[in-house]
Formats: C-alpha cells, structure tokens, sequence
C-alpha cells in the first residue's frame, strides 16, 4: 500500500484553564498528518508536540472513539461534531479538510454545560435529566415471556431509533438556543412509545421536561439544527410527540 | 390551579400559547386580507363592505380578542426570547449553518419585532383615523406617501419571512406532526406566507402606481 501524502493544518482552539478563567483562542500548527488519521488522534499528535515542549496538552473528552459512547464533543469549524451527517466527533477523519486549511476547534457553549477545562465541558445536567424520569420501574426478577407485551413493529422500531441517542449534547450546542429538547424528546419517546413505560409515562414527560428548564436549557424553536448534526439521526419527530406527552400529561393525567 | 399556572410558565407551554395564538393570527391575516381586497372593486364596494363591518355589533369584542391574541403572542415570544438568549452566555467564534435553520427561522424576533413597529402605525393611521368617512379615499391618500407604501411593504416581507418558518413550526409545536401530513403543512405554510405577504403588499404597490 502506497502511503498517502500527509497534510498540514492550521488550528485554532479554545485554551481556558479552569471554568473561571476567560479563555482565548490559540494557534497550534498539525503538521504531517495522514488522511486516515481521525480528528481526536491529529488532537494526540498535537498533544504529543506540545507535552514534548513541557507544554500543557489540549484537554478534550473521549472514550470509546467509535461513534457509541457520546462522550466526544467539539464544534468544529461552527459545527457539532464536525463536518460529515450522522457521525460525532470520533469518527470524523482528517481526509474530510483540505490540506493546509485552518480549522476552528471549540467546546460546546451552553449555560447547562459549564466549562472545565479547554474543550471539555460539564455535560451532567443530561445526567440529572435522566435521573428525574429517564427510567422504566419494573422488577427484576426472572425474564417475562417474550411475548407478554406486544409492540407492532412499526412502534418498536420508532422506539429504537429513539434509543439510539447517545446523550452526546451536539444537539444543545448546535441549536442556537441552547436547547435540549432533542435529547429529553429521544429519551421520553423511547419509553414512552413502549407498554414497559405507560405506568410512569404521564410524570415522567413533566419531571423531565421540568428538570430541563430548571437546568437552564432553552426553548425549542423548531429550527432543527439538533437534527442536522444529531450523531445519531434523532428526528424531530420525537421532540413533536414530546410536545403531544407533555399537553397530554398536563392536561389529561392526574399528575 | 397550580398545574394551570405551571403548564403556562413551563417552556413547552409558553410555546404552545405562541403556537396557538399565531396561529389564530394567521386566521386573523386571512379575513383581513380578504376584506382589503374589495379595495380593488372601488370606493363604492369597499365602503358598502368597511361599513357592514363597522355596523356588526359583534366588531368590538372582536377587535379586543384580537388585542389579546397579539399581546400574548408578543409577550410569549419575548420571554421565550430572552431565555432562549440567556441559555447561550458564551458565543462561538465561528457558526456554520447545519443545515436545519432558514432566514425565516433564524430571524423570528427580528421579523415580529418590524411588525410590532408596523402594527402600532398601521393602527394608527387607519384604525384611528381622524376622518372616518370615506375609507377607500382614506388609504388611497396615505399610500401617495411613497415612505409609507414603503414602510407597509417592508413589514410584509417580513410578515412573509415571519410565517414561512411559524407556520409550520406552529403545528409542530402543537404535536401535529405526521410523515403522512408534515411536508405538505411545511408547503402550505411556504404558499400561505407568500399569499399573504403578496396579497397585503400588492395594494400600497397598486395605489401608489396609480
Ligand atoms: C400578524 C402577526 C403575527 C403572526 C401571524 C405571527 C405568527 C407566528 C407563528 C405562527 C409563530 C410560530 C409559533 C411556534 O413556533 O410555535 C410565531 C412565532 C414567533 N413570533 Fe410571531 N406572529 C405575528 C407577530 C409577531 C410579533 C408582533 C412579534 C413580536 C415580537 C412576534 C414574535 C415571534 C417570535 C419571536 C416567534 C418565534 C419564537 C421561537 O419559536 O423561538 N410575532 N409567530
Ligand atoms: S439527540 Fe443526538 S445530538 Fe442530542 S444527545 Fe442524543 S445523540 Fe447526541
Ligand atoms: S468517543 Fe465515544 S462516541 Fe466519540
């Protein structure tokens, strides 16, 4: 195999020491890189150069680096999750920018996400939300027939491309109100459009939807910049039937 | 009433109340421009309809629920605005468009904040007109002002903009939302916005050529 030619770049990235320094935009030079290297592992080699030079490294999150466990982030070059439909951060490669381009590398910004370090950011108010409601009941036990609750295909399908979402929070920071309704839609879909969540469904919408607000997320707009970055391809379908949980909960259920 | 005063003050719920009284608006828009549109039959037509309208006994409480829709629809938005604002204390240094966004969705308070401006000076000079008599001579007299027929088309541009994202994005906020039925609401609220910007723009144009 032939190698391929290897490419400079010009980054610019968000350095901020701690959540209560101002932070500025700094220059570094990628240089040498291969096609096939991934965004996160130009950010190594980077990181590598800088820790060499008794530098501190740029602080980013990632862990699995194969598109499952939502734990990348970045807006890159004004984008969630980079440049390329349907993939985070992890899975972007360097072939995706032209050779000598300048690339624009910052944490997600939202009020509900407090920065750490660089381009890490505190992402546990999704945690919280999850914790008001973002769960089935039931006891465990032996397993349940296969059969005992039916679900049409068509509904367990809407329910799992709901469960796709991996809690990344590309979608609050694309969307320019900072808004998280195509996370908490995707999670309250997903159990509410199956008999396992009907018992909770009611107090699950407003606890959630109320934790939402509380940790200072904005409001949906309907733009649908979530949708266009969203890792996963959550639709916005799932945030019109939160809409539809939340009428109903408010104005039906004895909640 | 707790759970009332918490369904209206909760994010979902303010946007319902925006959804449902722009909405209505629209309804409002349709009647309006249909009744504007007799000015093309003449003085005698449009008068004969303006003082029908006048005469119906059912015009005031009309006038005051419109009022109402208006000033919730704005005070909705504006509280849905700042905290939208509010949400975001840092800006990016660079912002792409993914793909999701249109002029119109993009630019919803700026576009209402015009119609606000449009609104109070249309009210004024129409509404409460000094002389009341003859209608038709009315508008046709303040349309010679070239700023003002202006003014009036620049508003409903944006009332255009406006609508071609509020439209829709009033359904989806109400949960109507279907593959079977979506696209076609999303082209209807594109056609319903163009018709009525059209539609209300083409008169000032018409009596200030004339
Ligand atoms: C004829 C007048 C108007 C009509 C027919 C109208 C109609 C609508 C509709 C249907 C929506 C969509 C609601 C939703 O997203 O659920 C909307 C949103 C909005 N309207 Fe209006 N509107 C009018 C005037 C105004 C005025 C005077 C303002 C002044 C501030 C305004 C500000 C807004 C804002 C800011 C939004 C979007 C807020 C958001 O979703 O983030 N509108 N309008
Ligand atoms: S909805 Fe998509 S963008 Fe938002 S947290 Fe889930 S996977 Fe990430
Ligand atoms: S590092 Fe796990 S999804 Fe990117």
């Amino acid at each position: 195999m032939t190698e391929k030619a290897k490419r400079n770049y010009t980054l610019k990235v968000w350095r901020q020491k701690d959540a209560h320094d101002a932070g500025r935009m700094a220059e570094y030079r990628a240089e040498g890189i291969s096609p096939d290297a991934s965004f996160l592992e130009m950010l190594d080699i980077v990181n590598e150069q800088l820790v060499r030079k008794g530098e501190d490294p740029i602080a980013f999150d990632s862990d699995c680096r194969e598109g499952i466990c939502g734990m990348c982030s970045c807006v890159i070059d004004g984008r969630a999750h980079g440049p390329g439909a349907a993939t985070a951060t992890c899975q972007l490669h360097m072939r995706a920018f032209e050779d000598g381009a300048t690339i624009v590398v910052e944490p997600f910004r939202a009020r509900a996400f407090p920065p750490v370090k660089d381009l890490v950011v505190d992402r546990s108010a999704f945690d919280r939300i999850i914790a008001s409601g973002g769960f089935v009941s039931v006891n465990v036990g032996s397993a349940p027939d296969g059969n005992t609750h039916l679900v049409p295909h068509p509904v367990a399908e809407k329910a799992m491309d709901a469960a796709a979402c991996i809690g990344c929070g590309a979608c609050v920071a694309a969307c320019p109100n900072a808004s998280a309704m195509l996370f908490v839609a995707a999670k309250i879909s997903q159990l509410s459009l199956l008999p396992q969540g009907q018992p909770e469904r009611a107090a699950r919408a407003l606890n959630m939807l109320k934790r939402m607000e509380d940790e200072d997320f904005g409001n949906c707009s309907n733009h649908g910049e979530c949708e266009a970055v969203c890792p996963k391809e959550i639709k916005l379908s799932n945030i019109a039937r939160t809409n539809r949980e939340f009428i109903r909960a408010s104005v039906c259920s004895d909640e | 009433m707790g759970w009332l005063f918490r369904t209206l003050n909760s994010s979902i719920g303010k946007k319902v109340q925006m959804a449902l009284s722009g909405l209505l608006l629209c309804g409002f828009l349709v009647t309006h421009l249909a009744g504007n549109l007799f000015l093309y039959g003449g003085r005698e037509m449009f008068n004969h309809y303006a003082k029908a309208l006048e005469e119906n006994p059912l015009l005031p409480a009309a006038e005051i629920g419109l009022l109402l829709l208006f000033l919730l629809h704005i005070a909705t938005a504006l509280r849905v605005t700042y905290g939208n604002k509010r949400a975001r204390p840092v800006a990016y240094a660079k912002t792409a468009c993914a793909g999701g966004k249109t002029i119109g969705s993009a630019t919803m308070v700026f576009s209402g904040l015009l119609l606000l401006a449009f609104l109070i000076v249309h009210v004024k000079t129409f509404r409460f007109a000094p002389d009341r008599s003859d209608l038709y001579a009315m508008v046709m007299a303040a349309f010679q002002n070239k700023l003002y027929a202006g003014f009036y088309v620049a508003a409903m541009a944006a009332l255009g903009l406006h609508l071609s994202h509020g439209f829709w994005s009033g359904f989806q906020t109400l949960g109507a939302d279907h593959p079977k039925y979506t696209p076609w609401i999303k082209r209807l609220g594109l056609a319903f916005a163009a018709a009525v910007a059209f539609g209300f723009a083409s008169i000032p144009i018409w009596a200030s050529l004339r």
